[in-house]
């Protein structure tokens, strides 16, 4: 694991972006602590990958900052990057690369030596060993997502950006994951923003959430009260709901 | 397709029971804002065409004469060809359509039938325009040749669109070829034994075999098969074996070169955009794609010397045809590569 930062693992300030004359995020601010599993809700097409894409950044943004354990992502994208994994969509990854390469030039662009064990290890868990070998474009939706998943996690990232990234994942793999990603963050490894439709992610792991809507915040929930959501109500999809509502 | 159907003014509201071709109509429609210079640049071609046949007038007629003369040939060659060419966009259209996102549609029999034989037939369609656009252009030439070569042009006219006409109406009476199901790109690239006890090696060197493999994946095995054929067909009798070979082995090199190129400059931007969440800097990535594909078409300028000064060009010549090779493939590769890379990961404006 890259250091522990002692500030925000993730910072962003007043994020504005968009694709062309079109603006797709306004105004957006947040930050993610070590140790939080941050989760971004909301309906299709409201921004949710696009913040994930300036964080990656794969979309430039057009005004405000994003910092990754406190290096600016504008003025020194090395240091910030090092620091980030970014979990592609499958269909983005090469398809005439086998599995074993693309992790290997991750790691290679990443300056490692080796690839840790925790991660070899995760790959044996989720069945993917056997497809190390493999041309991208022989796998499977869901084995697809587990390279693209293992690839965010290749040098053990501090911040770990999940775009949808339990699609097409089997139930037993996304479990495992979900847990995988839980202990990480318990032994006090980094922070995770996911952006999904699964509540039930919100509900079992995660610390805070928001949700977005019209490329802006509407309404952001903290431990606690993702704590009082859990505990109070018998259906908390029909609670989380409830609480969009204006 | 969308062209044509927009050429003859049809509405959109017509096409509602046809999906396919609606389709069509409507990409066309969104592809509105790059057609003009498209369709300037058509224009221009066709001038350029026409302007070519006037300045070369004696040569189109001399050719038109011996077309004349070879008519039955060129006709039956004609019928072959456009049935063949007929049959196969058939098989190929039918099971593309089959895998298409409007294959479970319900379409009236009738009405599937016409659009189905609309999109099957365009290219002959379109060789038919491109015979009379022809014939009209060595027509027009009659005040300056004094009508020489006008009777044979019309007869050469008639002879080959009818040809073409025959062979599509023929194409439905053959049986056509094996559908081809798209097999992933990855089945035609060469790989070593397997490593699977081996530990895994941070390193970029695999983005460098990218465009090689995507080069293998594009130069099928029939379309290499293919490329060849003619080039034994035009072979002179009485060519020796080396010869021969050395011939084929120079538009293989060329052909290669042809492929490798466009693949390095896909695979550099691809790449770039790929890892632009990773900490290395574009400039490394695109070192890492090009060098390997650099290498290749050294290699190749070298081969193609070597095969050149084997069919007896002098050594001056084919030194210099390899340095040509070398330099502009990659050259053009690199600058290609480039300005590829800086037009890919466009930047938010807002």
């Amino acid at each position: 694991m890259t250091e522990m930062p002692s500030g925000d693992v993730l910072a962003v300030r007043e994020l504005r972006a968009g694709y062309g004359r079109r603006v797709v995020l306004e105004n957006i601010s947040m930050t993610l602590a070590p140790g939080d599993w941050y989760v971004l809700l909301g309906p299709n097409g409201c921004g949710k990958s696009t913040l994930l894409d300036c964080v990656a950044s794969r979309l430039v943004a057009g005004g405000g900052e994003i910092t990754i354990a406190g290096f600016s992502l504008s003025q020194n994208p090395r240091e910030a990057k090092l620091r980030l994994g970014y979990a592609c969509a499958p269909d983005t990854l090469p398809a005439l690369l086998t599995a074993r390469q693309c992790l290997e030039v991750h790691a290679g662009a990443k300056g490692l030596s080796a690839i840790a064990g925790d991660l070899l290890a995760l790959a044996e868990e989720l069945r993917f060993t056997p497809y190390l070998e493999s041309f991208v474009d022989t796998l499977s939706l869901g084995t697809r997502q587990k390279l693209a998943v293992l690839l965010a996690l290749v040098g053990e990232p501090l911040l770990v950006v999940l775009d949808e990234a339990f699609n097409g994942l089997d139930p037993a793999s996304g479990l495992i994951l979900k847990r995988h990603l839980r202990a990480r963050l318990d032994r006090g490894g980094g922070a995770v923003l996911l952006a999904t439709h699964s509540l039930d992610i919100v509900e079992h792991y995660a610390d805070r959430a928001a949700v977005l809507i019209d490329g802006r915040l509407k309404r952001e929930w903290q431990q606690d009260e993702i704590r009082r959501l859990r505990a109070s109500h018998g259906d908390f999809e029909a609670a989380l709901a409830q609480s969009i509502q204006p | 397709m969308s062209a044509l159907l927009n050429w003859f003014g049809v509405k959109s509201s017509r096409l509602t029971g046809a999906p396919r071709l609606m389709t069509a109509y409507l990409i066309n429609g969104n592809r509105a804002a790059w057609q003009r210079p498209v369709a300037l640049v058509l224009g221009l071609s066709c001038l350029l065409v026409l302007v070519l046949l006037y300045l070369e007038r004696e040569w189109v007629l001399r050719i038109v004469a011996w077309l004349r003369h070879q008519i039955l040939t060129a006709s039956v060659l004609t019928i072959i060809a456009s049935a063949v060419a007929t049959a196969r966009r058939r098989v190929r259209k039918r099971a593309e359509f089959a895998r298409s996102w409007l294959a479970a549609l319900p379409v009236q029999a009738g009405i599937a039938v016409w659009e189905a034989r609309l999109l099957e037939l365009l290219p002959a369609a379109a060789a038919l325009a491109a015979l009379t656009g022809i014939f009209l252009a060595v027509a027009a030439m009659a005040p300056f040749t004094a009508g020489r070569g006008s009777g044979s042009a019309l007869t050469v006219w008639v002879s080959m669109s009818g040809g073409v006409i025959v062979g599509a109406i023929a194409s439905y009476g053959l049986r056509g070829p094996k559908p081809v199901d798209l097999p992933p790109g990855s089945r035609y690239v060469p790989h070593g034994r397997i490593r699977a006890a081996a530990a895994l090696r941070p390193s970029l060197q695999a983005l460098g075999v990218w465009p090689l493999r995507l080069m293998f994946a594009r130069a099928q095995p029939k379309i290499v098969a293919r490329a060849i054929l003619p080039i034994l067909v035009m072979m002179p009798i009485g060519t020796s074996a080396a010869a021969a070979l050395s011939i084929i082995a120079i538009y293989v090199v060329a052909g290669a070169l042809l492929l490798l190129m466009p693949a390095a400059i896909a695979v550099s931007g691809l790449s770039v955009r790929w890892m632009a969440p990773l900490p290395v800097r574009g400039f490394t990535v695109t070192r890492a794609v090009l060098i390997p594909t650099i290498v290749a078409i050294v290699g190749a300028g070298a081969a193609e010397g070597m095969f050149l000064f084997v069919i007896g060009v002098s050594l001056r010549a084919a030194a210099t045809a390899a340095l040509c090779i070398a330099g502009a493939g990659s050259l053009v590769t690199m600058t290609a590569a480039r300005l590829w890379r800086a037009r890919l990961p466009a930047g938010s404006r807002a």
